[in-house]
């Protein structure tokens, strides 16, 4: 048996390596096009219902919405002959009642691949649609609008009670398109409609295939209506789960782009003759702590304030003890930029606040102003005199963070966690799945219910419009459980009032209010930013045009890739 | 025996009933929920929260919903627009019908879902199981009759390394090894591929590019089996290769094949086809490591992401298909012991 087992094994083997050479080898030639990895399917062609980001990837190849934005967070029109503003008419404001009405005249060389044309019936249908009440959903900005008029074939006006600042990508952007109204069957509903799985194009790209778990294939739109446009005739999606194998596949030339390269991939890659990594402009999502003003369990900052944490020189004190750089060199690769303020980015820059030094020194002598002291020599501060907690009362508190990020945000956690240790403060550390954390209050959400004391995780706003997003963290109305996100329940009235006032069209305003709001979240720092995560895609030397953007997935532009020869 | 099938088949079903109770109870009773934000949303905004527990029918109380889930709603008068007011009959048939629901995630029905991904994972799971077998059979027999030979030491220190490597690690040496460090020398590709079922643009059977598919998942997959069977069978042999019947096989002149086949591997199969039995529900649980490490579209990423999303109607589906695949594959293992072993009687 032993000596038939030695026969047999290297034949076996010797067999199978053999056989390996005449089988099909990986097919991924230039020719035929190129391979984009990502991790896995996506839910749809409808972003608007799940925005996994791998559905707004796909439907940025074959649909098209009213506009769209740049990496560099400039608007154009898609499917809009011309964007709509005040100087050219196609937006019309109603300063008494505080309305607006939007005019959007469609290109009329765009058809669907049936040969339809897209017409203003398609976005009526689409709106329709979207707030059909039992299988619509909800989108930014939509209870804002009033109802869409059909002018004629080509155009339609969306008619706002109010000013909508963020009508722009409204109907576009990277989650909205517009559907076919004579394909997508409206009995099945927005959320489930058999065409987001099977969508017809009137985009770049036509979906040939899609083998579900494996594969995508896209094949170019001959009737796109720029012309001449998309170069690349192919464009393979692979489901490739693992990301050390999407990194080897991009290496060993077997992928072109791997979207949403992450930090220490980007520091593999950074040396690699083969691969290029596309950084964004600008970054979205922000690191920051979330403070709970209000007791841990409790959601009343007033009635029942949190003992430590509702003294401003103390959430000041945290955030001097955190060393930004030491976090981005030590598990960002450098790559983390330091933030501070919500308002960094491109259009609405405030440069009235001035990056926060770290200092510890400096925090350990404002805690002990604020009277918390270490008088018992255990390295933890206890309360004396402070004025939120009784005397004798630990600086001890807990530190959650979510679990999907991975690595880099748990061993962040951890340092913050030692750098707070180093000035007294103890911070007991955990880590929970990101469904427990956001869940709604009677799911037991740890936010909502206010089940934390210190928090730390990314989040920032997609494209250009940030009023809803500060809305939603820092509002007096989003303070209570499952209205908001205002977790730390921070209320300002004057912040209100400002914010409410933003909601805009007078870019001069909105960015006055800003650097306004900027000034009094340094003052009381309900949040404290600290740095904010690269967005990145990586993709072969021979793809090229590629430009990663934190507004929009990276296929945004893939009517304009290119193949170097 | 007839009689026991039928008995025990009425215990399934009451078991089914039970841990059906327990399943949906302990998944939506589990911290945190599928409105916890879904793909890059950290958060769903109110309004949007109010829709969506309509459409998923988390609305209703969960006895409810449960209820909802075994037999459907079409008997029942439901608010499908949120006006307050049950205008129509619901649309769901419940499981006991065949009716699954719909993926949160996709929105596609599950069984739909299931149906995409099963034959993958009973097709690589097979193979992989039929491979550790046929690997392990005569690894395990040779190991016993030679103890503590130098094959016997040799196998028995692989084994434990084979039950201790962890899958990821192990598929992912092999990659580094046969993807990304082999080439062929006639093309120059990779030797092997680094995962998928087949290679992009190959349609039809492609036979060759399948089985080239296969070889890495496998191979990585059977080790942990061959390790165990092998083990299993060692011990299992080692058991009766000293009895009293083998002795009296060999006083009677029979060869020592003979005896070794006809006698002793009979007996020593036994409890390894059990074991066996009990292990096929694998074939349609899928492995969770080989299909994610090489893209395998399989059973186990499906329930990863089901689990990972909480997307409750698929991770219910999965864990109730896979519970009566343990409890039927247990009534399989009886069935068979009865058959293999006389001693064995159930009337």
């Amino acid at each position: 048996m032993f000596s038939l087992l030695k026969k047999v094994v290297p034949i076996l083997v010797t067999g199978l390596l053999i056989f390996s050479l005449f089988a099909c080898s990986p097919a991924t030639t230039a020719e035929e096009g190129i391979v984009v990895v990502i991790p896995e399917d996506p839910p749809s062609f409808n972003p608007a219902i799940m925005d996994a980001g791998y559905d707004s990837l796909v439907m940025e190849l074959v649909m098209l919405g009213l506009a769209d934005i740049d990496a560099s967070g400039n608007p154009f029109p898609e499917l809009a002959a011309e964007l709509p503003t005040a100087e050219n008419g196609g937006v019309v404001i109603d300063e008494e009642n505080g309305t607006m009405d939007v005019t959007w005249n469609l290109r009329t060389d765009v058809k669907w691949s049936d040969g339809t044309p897209v017409t203003s019936d398609d976005v009526l249908f689409t709106y329709n649609a979207i707030i059909d009440p039992a299988y619509g959903t909800w989108i930014p900005g939509i209870d804002y609008i009033e109802n869409v008029e059909q002018v004629d074939a080509d155009t339609v006006i969306v008619h706002y009670n109010a000013i909508f600042p963020g009508y722009i990508t409204q109907f576009g952007g990277e989650l909205i398109v517009i559907w076919p109204a004579h394909y997508c069957d409206a009995t099945q509903g927005f959320s489930a409609w058999d065409c987001a799985r099977t969508p017809l194009s009137n985009g770049p790209y036509l979906l040939e295939e899609w083998v579900n778990g494996d594969h995508m294939t896209f094949v170019r739109n001959p009737d796109f209506y720029e012309k001449g446009k998309p170069e690349i005739a192919k464009i393979t999606v692979q489901i490739v789960p693992d990301e050390a194998v999407r990194k080897t596949m991009l290496i060993n030339g077997d992928a072109d782009l791997d979207m949403w390269t992450t930090e220490p991939v980007i520091n593999d890659l950074k040396d690699n003759p083969n691969v290029v990594v596309s950084l964004s402009p600008n970054n979205r999502w922000v690191f920051r702590l979330f403070f709970n003003l209000a007791a841990k369990g409790t959601t009343d900052p007033v009635a029942t304030p949190h003992p430590i944490l509702s003294n401003v020189d103390v959430r000041r004190a945290i955030r001097m003890a955190i060393n930004v750089d030491t976090i981005s060199k030590e598990f960002f690769f450098g790559y983390a930029k330091p933030a501070w303020t919500e308002f960094f980015r491109e259009p609405y820059v405030c440069t009235n606040i001035a990056r926060p030094a770290f200092d510890p020194e400096g925090a350990k002598a404002m805690l002990e102003a604020a009277g918390w002291k270490d008088t018992d020599g255990d390295g933890i501060r206890e309360c004396q005199g402070c004025g939120t907690a009784e005397d004798g009362y630990k600086m001890e508190m807990e530190f959650i963070t979510y679990g999907e990020y991975g690595e880099a945000l748990e061993l962040s956690q951890q340092l913050i966690a030692e750098m707070l240790g180093n000035i007294g403060i103890k911070m007991n550390i955990s880590v929970v799945e990101g469904s427990v954390m956001w869940a709604a209050s009677e799911d037991g959400g740890i936010e909502q219910n206010g089940n934390f004391d210190i928090d730390i995780y990314d989040d920032g706003y997609a494209g250009i419009d940030p009023t809803d997003f500060i809305y939603g963290y820092y509002h007096s109305a989003s303070a209570t459980p499952d209205y908001g996100t205002n977790y730390g329940r921070w209320m300002n009235a004057e912040f209100d009032t400002l914010l409410d006032e933003s909601y805009t069209l007078d870019t001069a305003a909105r960015q006055e209010n800003f650097c306004k709001m900027a000034e009094i979240l340094e003052a009381e720092l309900p949040e404290a930013l600290l740095f904010t995560a690269v967005n990145a895609d990586a993709h072969s030397v021979r793809l090229q045009n590629v430009q990663s953007s934190t507004n929009d997935l990276v296929t945004w532009n893939a009517k304009d890739w290119t193949l170097a020869k | 025996m007839l009689n026991y099938i039928v008995r025990c088949l009425f215990q399934t079903v009451v078991l089914l009933f039970i841990l059906s109770i327990l399943l949906f109870a302990l998944v939506n009773l589990a911290p945190g929920g599928p409105l916890a934000g879904q793909g890059r949303s950290r958060q769903i905004r109110p309004e949007k929260v109010q829709i969506l527990k309509r459409q998923f029918g988390l609305d209703k109380p969960l006895p409810t919903q449960y209820l909802i889930w075994l037999v459907g709603n079409d008997w029942m008068m439901v608010d499908v627009d949120g006006d307050g007011a049950n205008e129509s009959y619901g649309t769901r048939l419940g499981i006991l019908r065949g009716d699954f629901g719909f993926s949160y995630r996709t929105r596609q029905p599950v069984l739909e879902e299931i149906g995409q991904r099963l034959p993958n994972t009973a097709l690589l799971m097979t193979v992989t199981l039929l491979v550790g077998i046929i690997v392990a059979i005569p690894i395990g027999i040779i190991s016993a009759i030679r103890q503590y030979s130098t094959f016997d030491i040799t196998v028995t220190t692989l084994s434990f390394a084979g039950q201790a490597i962890p899958e990821f690690f192990l598929g992912l040496l092999l990659i580094l090894i046969f993807y990304a460090w082999l080439k062929n020398p006639i093309t120059g590709e990779p030797l092997l591929p680094s995962g998928g079922m087949t290679s992009l643009g190959v349609s039809g059977l492609a036979l060759g590019d399948r089985l080239v598919h296969l070889i890495l998942p496998v191979v990585t997959g059977a080790l942990g089996w061959i390790a165990w069977y092998s083990r299993f069978l060692r011990s299992s042999m080692l058991e009766v290769v000293n009895k009293d019947y083998l002795r009296t096989a060999r006083a009677k002149g029979l060869p020592n094949w003979m005896v070794l086949y006809k006698h002793a591997l009979r007996n020593a199969l036994i409890p390894l086809i059990t074991m066996l039995a009990i292990d096929l529900p694998t074939i349609f649980g899928g492995a969770v490591f080989v299909e994610t490490l090489f893209s395998w579209p399989g059973m186990g990423r499906l329930y990863f992401t089901a689990a990972v999303d909480r997307d409750y109607p698929v991770l219910l589906a999965i864990l109730i298909m896979g519970a009566a695949a343990i409890i039927l594959s247990s009534l399989l293992a009886d069935i068979l012991y009865s058959f293999l072993d006389p001693r064995v009687r159930y009337d």
